[in-house]
């Protein structure tokens, strides 16, 4: 709340929808996401019909990511009118094949980032930074693991890296999974 | 019952608990009271259960789930997660153990069945993904780093 608080009290116009505080990472972990922003459609039944995808909804960052607003606000605009007729809706089958499933290596990466955060949360940073650094190894794929930890540290120092050379290392690869949006290439299906 | 008695901290569901447990060869024991207050899971007949959820444990084996000693029924909570395919992290200089999710929550996204969860506005007001249940939800996670 401390550092996110400010994002959302100075918000114009003020949030109409709700804005929750997740200190432990906890919707990361039900959902297995790896980054933010990161959306995902829920139907009227509690049923997911999109899985995680970059949600972005402005081109602030496109210079940086390639990926604009506009083709997925089209596309939210168009589930929040036709529901389950939207083209934008996926079938069970083809959101289970591209949804990230549940994986050993990957809940015990979140153990241990639980354990890092607690650890970090009491005192214990040199403790801490070795369970960061398993979380990270376990479950490479998360950027949320990997930025959290050099937020809470000297990266450079107990990490040896930044942020902006992990994202060098991508050597032009995306840094986010690339949307299955008209026009964009998709890979995961 | 053999091992070290210790000042044990035990995060569960995300939530961490001091607890007195003897450990040793890789097991963590505590009362079944100190189960309770820890994890919210009581021993019963039929398994260890919590709410409607029960897990039956192995009857050729129950030593090693179950033990008494000094008039108090001790429940050895790493041997149950082992049972449970639930992945423990462990910091030996804080006497530190992170439980993660058991193999029934893990799977429970393939179901499709949008995993519930409950957390505060930035007033404090707890708010639950279910309470918006008959509505469309876009559900989405940014960060301010």
């Amino acid at each position: 709340m401390q550092d996110a608080g400010i994002w959302i009290q100075q918000a114009e116009p003020q949030p109409t929808y709700a804005v929750l505080i997740d200190e432990q990472h906890l919707v990361s972990k039900l959902y297995n996401m790896v980054n933010v922003p990161t959306g995902v459609w829920i139907d009227e039944q509690g049923r997911i019909v999109r899985p995680n995808e970059a949600a972005y909804v402005d081109n602030r960052y496109t210079h940086i990511h390639r990926l604009e607003a506009a083709p997925y606000l089209a596309a939210l605009r168009d589930w929040v009118e036709k529901g389950d007729r939207s083209s934008y809706v996926f079938s069970e089958e083809r959101t289970r094949k591209t949804m990230a499933m549940p994986n050993p290596d990957w809940a015990l990466a979140a153990a241990e980032f639980g354990l890092a955060e607690h650890l970090h949360k009491a005192g214990y940073l040199a403790e801490s930074i070795a369970h960061f650094k398993e979380a990270q190894r376990l479950n490479p794929e998360s950027w949320n693991y990997k930025r959290q930890a050099y937020l809470l540290s000297d990266a450079k120092r107990d990490y040896g890296t930044s942020f902006g050379k992990e994202v060098a290392k991508l050597a032009g690869k995306p840094y986010y999974a690339p949307r299955d949006l008209p026009g964009e290439a998709f890979t995961g299906d | 019952m053999q091992g070290q008695p210790i000042r044990a901290t035990v995060i569960y569901d995300d939530v961490a608990t001091e607890v007195s447990s003897i450990t040793d060869n890789g097991s963590l024991w505590m009362t079944t009271s100190d189960l309770a207050r820890t994890t919210r899971f009581e021993l019963k007949a039929n398994g260890v259960c919590r709410d409607s959820l029960c897990f039956p444990l192995p009857g050729t084996s129950s030593d090693e789930f179950v033990r008494t000693f000094e008039d108090a029924t001790w429940f050895n909570l790493i041997a149950f997660a082992q049972h449970l395919s639930q992945p423990v992290a462990f910091e030996p200089l804080r006497a530190t153990w992170c439980f993660g999710q058991r193999s029934d929550e893990r799977e429970q996204i393939a179901s499709l069945e949008a995993p519930d969860f409950t957390l505060p506005d930035a007033t404090g007001v707890q708010r639950s993904l279910s309470d918006f249940r008959g509505k469309k939800v876009l559900l989405v996670t940014w960060a301010s780093w």
